[in-house]
C-alpha cells in the first residue's frame, strides 16, 4: 500500500511576466509509504497546500497522476472517488472546517454518518480525550476557538480511520503543549497504526517527528538534509 | 445517527432561516390550494343552479324591478315580495309555446323564532309544480301536508324539527340538499301553509301586501317549462309583451349565463392572484437560494473533504428544500382550508355568486396537487444552488482565510 | 423573554374575542332594538375573553402555576368554539351576520388560543422534565 505521484504538476492560468500561467506546482514524483512521517516544508505561496491538495484527490493535477496503490485517483468516477476519499484519505486542511451547525462530536462522525456507517464504540471518544477537547463535545461547532476548531478536524480525520492521513498546518492554532502533543498523536499513527503520515507545516519543531523531510520552494520538491 | 440526519439538523439548527422559507413555501400553497378551492366552489355553484332551476322561463310581476330583485333572492338569498293577478297563471299556460307553468308565491317573514332573521317562505302549488317537488323527494316521499315545511340546507333546522313562524309551528318533513345559491336560505311549504301563516300574522298584527284575503288571487311567480319545438326566446317574448300582462320574464338560460360570466370574472381574478403571488415568490426563493449558496460554500467544501459526493450533496440540498416544502405546504393548505371553510358563507355572500364546496375528495385532490406543485416550485429554485454547491471548488474554498 | 411570547400571543387573542364580539365581529346588527340568541352568544364571547385575556396576564406577569394556567386557557378555549352554535344556538340562515362572520371567527380565534395554549404547556412541561 502506498500513495504515489507520478511527475503530477499544477498550472494556473494567470498572465505574470512571460508566460499566461503561473506554475504553482513543477512536476515532481513522491511516494508515501505507511509507517513513516512524511513532513513538507516551506514558505507561504511555495506550493505545500496545492501539493496536498492533489495527493488527497481533491484537485486534479495538470499532468501526471496520483496513485492509491494501484488506483488513479483522478481516473476514478465522483462517486467512486469521493467513497475512496471517505474511506482511506483523510484530510485535516487549514482553517475552519468544522460544519457550525453540528456540535462537536457531531462533526467528528460526521465523515462515517455519510454514509450512514457507525463509528467503532468509543472511537470518538477516545480521540477527543487524547486531543483534550472531551469537554466540548456537545458544544456547537461555531463556538469553537482556532485551536478547538483545529484539534476538532485531527479527531475527526482519526475516527475516519484512514490509509493516509493528511494534515495542513495541523498545529497551525495550537501552543506549544497542544502542538508537541498533536504530533505525537500523529507519529503514533504511522508507528502504531501503521498509516501514511503527511505534515504540512512551517513549524520547524515537526522535523524532529518525521522520518522523511522535504521543502518546496517556488514550486519545486527539495529533499532537506 | 444516520446519512438521513443530516438535512434534519440543518434545518432545526438554523430555525430562522428555516422558518423564513416555511413561511414563503406556506403562502404558496395556500395561495394555489384557496383560489383552486373558490373556483371550484364556483364552479359546482353554477352547475346546481343550472340543474336546480328547472325552468326555461320564471314570470314575475313588472312592477318589481324584476330582473334584479328576483335574481338576488334566488342568488344571494335576499328576501322579496313581489304580486301579480293569480289569474295570469291560466292565461301563461294557455299561452302558445307554454307546456307547463306552476305558480309560487313569496312571503318575507318578519322574523321567525330567531334574532331579527328573516325567511323568505315561499309556497308552492304542489299539483303543478315541477320545479321543487323533484328536490324535495329526494328527502321526503309524500307531499308536504298542512303547516310542513321543506327547508333549504342553510336553515338550521333539521328534519323532525319545528320552525316557529308567526307562533305556527311548522314541522319540517324534508332538508333539501345545498345548491349554493339563495335557494338554500328558502322555506317552501303548500298553498294552503301560505294561507295560514298569513292569517296568523294578521293575528299577530303584521300586515303583508299579500293577505289571507287575497292569498288566493295573487302569486309572485310562475314558472314556465317551454313546449319541446317552441323557441324560449319568441314565448319569453311574447309573454313579456302582452299589453295587459305587465310582467317580466327572466330566462333561465340568460340567468345563467350572467353568473357563468361572473364567475369567469372571479376565476381571472384568481388567477392572476395566484399567478402573482407565484411569481414574486419564485423570485424571492431564486434570490434567497442564491444567498444561500454563498453562506453555505464553506460547509459544502467541509462535506467535499470528507468524502461526500457530489449527487449526495445535491440530494442533501433537495431534502432540506423538500422538507421544508413539505412543512410550509402543509401549513399554508391548513390555513387555507380553516378560513374557506369556516368562512364558506361570507366568501358566498361576498362574491354574490353560486357557491357550493365540492366534496372531501376534491378538495383533498387539490390540497395534494398544491403540495406537489410547492414541492416543484422549491425543488425548481433550489436546483441551481443544488448543482454550484455540489461544484463548490474544494480546494480554494478550504484556504480561503479563516 | 421566550417565556412572554405565548401568553402575550393568548393575550392578544383574548382582547381580540372580547373586543371582536362586541364590534367588528358582533354576531348582530340590530334594526328594532329586540335581542336574539345569537346577541347573548355574542355576549358570552365577551365574558369568555375577558376570562382567557386575564389568564394571559397572569402568565405574563405571575410566576408559578404556568402549567395549569395554560390547561386553563385551552379549556376555555373549547368552550369558545362551543359557545357559538353548539351551546347557543344562532340563526337559524346561515348567510346571516352571526354565523358567517361571528361564529368563523370565534372559532378560528378559539382554535389559535387552544394550540398556544398547548404549546406553552408543552414546553412548560418539557422545561419542568429538564429540571430533575
Amino acid at each position: 500500500m502506498s500513495l504515489q505521484a507520478e511527475a503530477i504538476s499544477k498550472r494556473y492560468f494567470r498572465v505574470t511576466g512571460q508566460a499566461n500561467y503561473f506554475e504553482a506546482v513543477k512536476p515532481l514524483s513522491l511516494t508515501l509509504t505507511p509507517g513513516s512521517v512524511t513532513v513538507l516544508m516551506g514558505r507561504s505561496g511555495s506550493g505545500k497546500t496545492t501539493l496536498l491538495h492533489m495527493l488527497s484527490g481533491l484537485l486534479t493535477p495538470t499532468s501526471g497522476r496520483v496513485l492509491m496503490d494501484d488506483t488513479d485517483l483522478y481516473g476514478l468516477k465522483d462517486a467512486s472517488l469521493s467513497l475512496l476519499r471517505n474511506e482511506r484519505i483523510a484530510v485535516v486542511p487549514q482553517g475552519r472546517s468544522a460544519v457550525d451547525t453540528l456540535t462537536v462530536m457531531e462533526n467528528v462522525l460526521l465523515p462515517r454518518q455519510l454514509y450512514g456507517k457507525m463509528a467503532p464504540a468509543g472511537e470518538a471518544e477516545k480521540w477527543l480525550e487524547a486531543l483534550g477537547i472531551e469537554s466540548l463535545r456537545d458544544a456547537p461547532a461555531r463556538e469553537l476557538s482556532g485551536g478547538e476548531l483545529r484539534r476538532t478536524a485531527i479527531a475527526r480525520a482519526l475516527v475516519q480511520q484512514p490509509q493516509a492521513l493528511l494534515a495542513d498546518e495541523p498545529t497551525g492554532d495550537l501552543d506549544d503543549e497542544n502542538t508537541r502533543l498533536t504530533l505525537s498523536v500523529l507519529r503514533d499513527q504511522a508507528k502504531r497504526e501503521n498509516r501514511i503520515v503527511f505534515i504540512v507545516t512551517h513549524e520547524a519543531e515537526a522535523l524532529a517527528f518525521a522520518d522523511d523531510a522535504w521543502k518546496m520552494e517556488a514550486g519545486a520538491l527539495l529533499p532537506i538534509a | 445517527m444516520s446519512a438521513a440526519g443530516l438535512p434534519f439538523k440543518n434545518l432545526t439548527r438554523k430555525p430562522g432561516r428555516t422558518w423564513a422559507l416555511v413561511l414563503l413555501t406556506a403562502f404558496l400553497s395556500l395561495s394555489l390550494f384557496a383560489g383552486s378551492v373558490v373556483v371550484m366552489s364556483l364552479q359546482s355553484g353554477l352547475r346546481s343552479l343550472e340543474a336546480r332551476l328547472g325552468a326555461d322561463i320564471i314570470v314575475v310581476p313588472a312592477a318589481a324591478k324584476t330582473k334584479t330583485d328576483f335574481q338576488n333572492i334566488l342568488l344571494q338569498g335576499t328576501t322579496g315580495a313581489f304580486y301579480m293577478d293569480a289569474g295570469l297563471l291560466d292565461q301563461i299556460a294557455a299561452a302558445e309555446g307554454v307546456e307547463k307553468a306552476a305558480p309560487q308565491t313569496f312571503l318575507a317573514t318578519l322574523k321567525a323564532d330567531c334574532c331579527s332573521s328573516r325567511l323568505q317562505v315561499i309556497g308552492i302549488d304542489q299539483q303543478a309544480d315541477f320545479t321543487v317537488q323533484p328536490w324535495i323527494a329526494q328527502s321526503s316521499s309524500r307531499e308536504l301536508g298542512p303547516l310542513e315545511v321543506a327547508v333549504g340546507s342553510d336553515i338550521s333546522a333539521g328534519v323532525g324539527d319545528t320552525l316557529r313562524i308567526y307562533r305556527q309551528s311548522c314541522p319540517v318533513v324534508a332538508r333539501l340538499s345545498p345548491t349554493g345559491t339563495g335557494l338554500d336560505t328558502a322555506v317552501y311549504c303548500s298553498m294552503e301553509t301560505m294561507k295560514t301563516l298569513l292569517e296568523a300574522a294578521e293575528e299577530m298584527g303584521v300586515s303583508h301586501k299579500v293577505t289571507s284575503d287575497n292569498a288566493e288571487e295573487v302569486i309572485s311567480a310562475v314558472y314556465v317549462k317551454v313546449a319541446e319545438g317552441a323557441s324560449v326566446d319568441q314565448v319569453a317574448t311574447s309573454l313579456m309583451s302582452h299589453p295587459r300582462w305587465k310582467v317580466a320574464v327572466v330566462q333561465t338560460r340568460s340567468m345563467i349565463t350572467d353568473v357563468s360570466d361572473g364567475l369567469a370574472g372571479v376565476a381571472s381574478a384568481v388567477k392572476v392572484l395566484i399567478g402573482a403571488v407565484w411569481a414574486l415568490s419564485f423570485v424571492i426563493l431564486l434570490v434567497v437560494f442564491a444567498l444561500l449558496t454563498n453562506e453555505r460554500k464553506r460547509e459544502f467544501a467541509v462535506l467535499r473533504l470528507i468524502g461526500a459526493s457530489r449527487r449526495s450533496l445535491r440530494r442533501l440540498i433537495l431534502t432540506e428544500t423538500g422538507l421544508v416544502c413539505l412543512l410550509g405546504g402543509c401549513l399554508g393548505i391548513a390555513v387555507g382550508a380553516a378560513v374557506i371553510f369556516l368562512f364558506t358563507a361570507l366568501i358566498e355572500s361576498a362574491l354574490g355568486l353560486p357557491y357550493l364546496t365540492p366534496d372531501g375528495g376534491k378538495i383533498a385532490l387539490v390540497a395534494v396537487l398544491s403540495l406537489l406543485g410547492t414541492a416543484l416550485m422549491g425543488a425548481l429554485a433550489s436546483a441551481r444552488t443544488a448543482w454550484h454547491l455540489s461544484r463548490v471548488d474544494t480546494g480554494s474554498i478550504l484556504r480561503e482565510g479563516n | 423573554m421566550k417565556k412572554r411570547v405565548l401568553p402575550l400571543v393568548i393575550l392578544c387573542l383574548s382582547v381580540l374575542i372580547a373586543v371582536g364580539s362586541q364590534t367588528f365581529l358582533s354576531p348582530c346588527v340590530h334594526e328594532d332594538g329586540s335581542f336574539g340568541a345569537c346577541h347573548w352568544a355574542g355576549q358570552a364571547m365577551l365574558g369568555l375573553g375577558c376570562l382567557t385575556a386575564v389568564m394571559g396576564l397572569l402568565l405574563l406577569f405571575r410566576p408559578g402555576s404556568r402549567s395549569g394556567l395554560f390547561i386553563a386557557a385551552a379549556a376555555a378555549g373549547v368552550l369558545g368554539t362551543l359557545i357559538p352554535g353548539t351551546l347557543i344556538a344562532l340563526c337559524s340562515m346561515s348567510a346571516m351576520r352571526c354565523r358567517a362572520i361571528m361564529q368563523p371567527a370565534m372559532t378560528l380565534l378559539c382554535c389559535l388560543v387552544i394550540l398556544a395554549a398547548a404549546a406553552g404547556l408543552i414546553l412548560e412541561e418539557r422545561k419542568g422534565g429538564r429540571k430533575p
